[in-house]
């Protein structure tokens, strides 16, 4: 929680903070102060006294004649700082009690603009966000040879090869459809897969797709309870079966999932056995499991839930990471713009499998593919999900699943994620935003000591 | 009333390698009471899913082996996302 302290000092240093002519540090004003992370790049602020003009005046009152005094004798100062969320209360109460100096503390809320929300043009284009994740091509890491399966409505090669100006490979062969779904793969109507597929190209250009319908089943049971959690099962059953015949020094395979469900209306009670939303046990959650113990980086949209400005289709009253959307195995991607500012619908955790979602966030809501038309940006977490497939694809170009494993990468990830909204873990960025930089350095470091094995 | 058509999912568990009709006998059901396109899928820790009837899934309890019903929900692409219903 971000703090202001309003503090009186010694009346020389009061002068010089209230003085332009003058320096004073937050060093100077408060030195050190046990449990607050005190930020020293804030210039500390003289704040004058309310002072009646009359001697008969209210002194708490605001509606009379008042002058302010600047006064080193009257002037208080204030400098800002950070205390942990957890037990804030406690905690700011005994801040106000461990010094004689501090007259007053208040909270010191992030002025934002309003959030990117459904229906907003685009923030930047695809570009900044190559340049955002520029650094892994300094190593080559590009995604050539790695296998990246994009769970979704099917991809589009022409479409992504005319945008990005150069041919696109989707490997037909290790490609799989529903039952019932008959087109062929990378010649499905552009549609939300086909910006899926473009937004995982950006970090790995050469990344081999893996096109996997599984959203174009038409499977239609009598009730809102049957659907196509089904065939997401089968199809990661086949994602295993591919995973199999790779080479353990080579295995790599990253599976990319935008989707999830929006309502508790298509699920069975949490207190059923055959629940899905927050039932580890549930055969698609153990498929998700079965499939990261076997080698391959799993990663879910958190979900457009967000509080801010929520998709018109979230139902769930709260927790809206559900199921494998949250799963402990698979990374949970929330979104951000282009800014780096969470959009407002990117979903809050915590989850329901694993409270600690999302994991981390990418970049989402910039003008990319064009699957949606001319201006619309590439949005929701289903955009942000690729970006990051993208940046492990990329990573995976020369640390294999058993050079780094899945759970490996997973906590390397969220150690190096730019920290954003309350130090730490948030339920709202999760471990903050995806770091190209920080990855490399710590890839660099890691094989510097010898740890793992390029592939 | 409507047909009671095979979109249930059950789990049942088998010997490596089994297929659909080894499923059928475990359970004591026919071809009608699946879905033969959606087949049996192996989850790859001893268990196969398919899709059943909602009588079949309705006594897979007391089927040995068997587990069921899963809830099998529609999903939904994460986008792009929609304004809501107070931003229409």
């Amino acid at each position: 929680m971000r703090v202001l302290i309003q503090m009186k000092p010694e009346r020389d240093v009061v002068e010089a903070v209230a003085n332009p002519q003058l320096t004073a540090t937050t060093q100077d004003v408060a030195g050190s102060m046990p449990g607050v992370e005190l930020d020293q790049s804030f210039t500390p602020v003289a704040l004058p006294r309310p002072v009646p003009t009359t001697t008969e005046g209210d002194p708490l009152s605001l509606t009379q004649q008042l002058r302010f005094s600047m006064r080193p004798e009257d002037a208080t100062v204030l400098v800002r700082g950070e205390i942990h969320d957890y037990d804030a209360a406690s905690r700011l109460s005994m801040l106000a009690l461990s010094r004689p100096q501090i007259v007053g503390i208040s909270a010191d809320p992030a002025i934002q603009t309003s959030p990117t929300c459904p229906g907003d043009g685009p923030v930047g284009n695809w570009q900044d966000v190559k340049n955002l994740l520029a650094e892994l091509g300094a190593d080559d890491l590009d995604g050539s040879g790695i296998a990246l399966a994009i769970t979704d409505t099917g991809i589009n090669t022409q479409h992504l090869s005319n945008e990005l100006d150069r041919p696109v490979t989707v490997d037909a062969a290790r490609s799989w459809n529903p039952p019932g779904v008959t087109g062929k793969p990378g010649q499905f109507p552009v549609d939300h897969g086909t910006m899926c597929a473009f937004d995982a190209l950006i970090a790995a250009p050469k990344a081999t797709l893996i096109d996997v319908p599984v959203l174009l089943s038409q499977q239609q049971g009598p009730t809102v309870m049957s659907g196509l959690l089904s065939d997401a099962v089968a199809a990661y059953s086949h994602l295993w079966s591919v995973l199999e015949t790779m080479p353990d020094d080579k295995r790599a395979l990253i599976v990319s999932n935008s989707w999830g469900s929006f309502s508790p209306r298509w699920d069975f009670p949490p207190s059923h056995p055959g629940n899905y939303s927050d039932n580890p046990g549930h055969p698609f959650n153990l498929m998700v499991t079965a499939l990261e113990s076997a080698g391959a980086d799993v990663l879910f949209a958190a979900g457009n839930c967000g509080l801010d400005c929520p998709d018109g289709r979230c139902e769930f009253p709260d927790r809206p990471i559900v199921g494998a959307n949250s799963h402990p195995r698979a990374l949970s991607i929330g979104g951000v713009d282009t800014r780096g500012n969470r959009v407002g619908y990117s979903s809050q955790g915590p989850g329901r499998l694993d409270p600690n979602k999302p994991d981390i966030c990418a970049y989402t809501h910039f003008e990319g593919s064009h699957a949606f038309g001319a201006g619309e940006p590439d949005s929701g977490t289903s955009a942000a999900c690729p970006v990051a497939a993208g940046v492990v694809a990329a990573v995976r170009t020369q640390w294999s699943a058993n050079a780094i494993k899945p759970a490996e990468l997973r906590t390397l990830l969220q150690r190096t994620a730019d920290d954003r909204g309350a130090a730490g873990f948030d339920h709202d960025y999760g471990f903050g935003i995806i770091n190209v930089p920080a990855i490399m350095d710590a890839l660099r470091r890691r094989s510097k000591n010898g740890h793992g094995i390029r592939r | 009333m409507a047909p009671d058509k095979p979109t249930s999912l059950i789990t049942v568990t088998l010997p490596s390698g089994a297929t659909l009709e080894d499923a059928l006998r475990q359970l004591g059901i026919g071809r009608d009471a699946v879905d033969t396109d959606y087949g049996l899928v192996d989850l790859h820790n001893g268990t196969y899913a398919l899709l059943v009837t909602e009588a079949v899934a309705e006594r897979a309890h007391g089927t040995p082996g068997a587990r069921g019903p899963y809830a099998n929900p529609k999903i939904e692409p994460f986008g792009p996302p929609q304004p809501g219903r107070d931003e229409d």
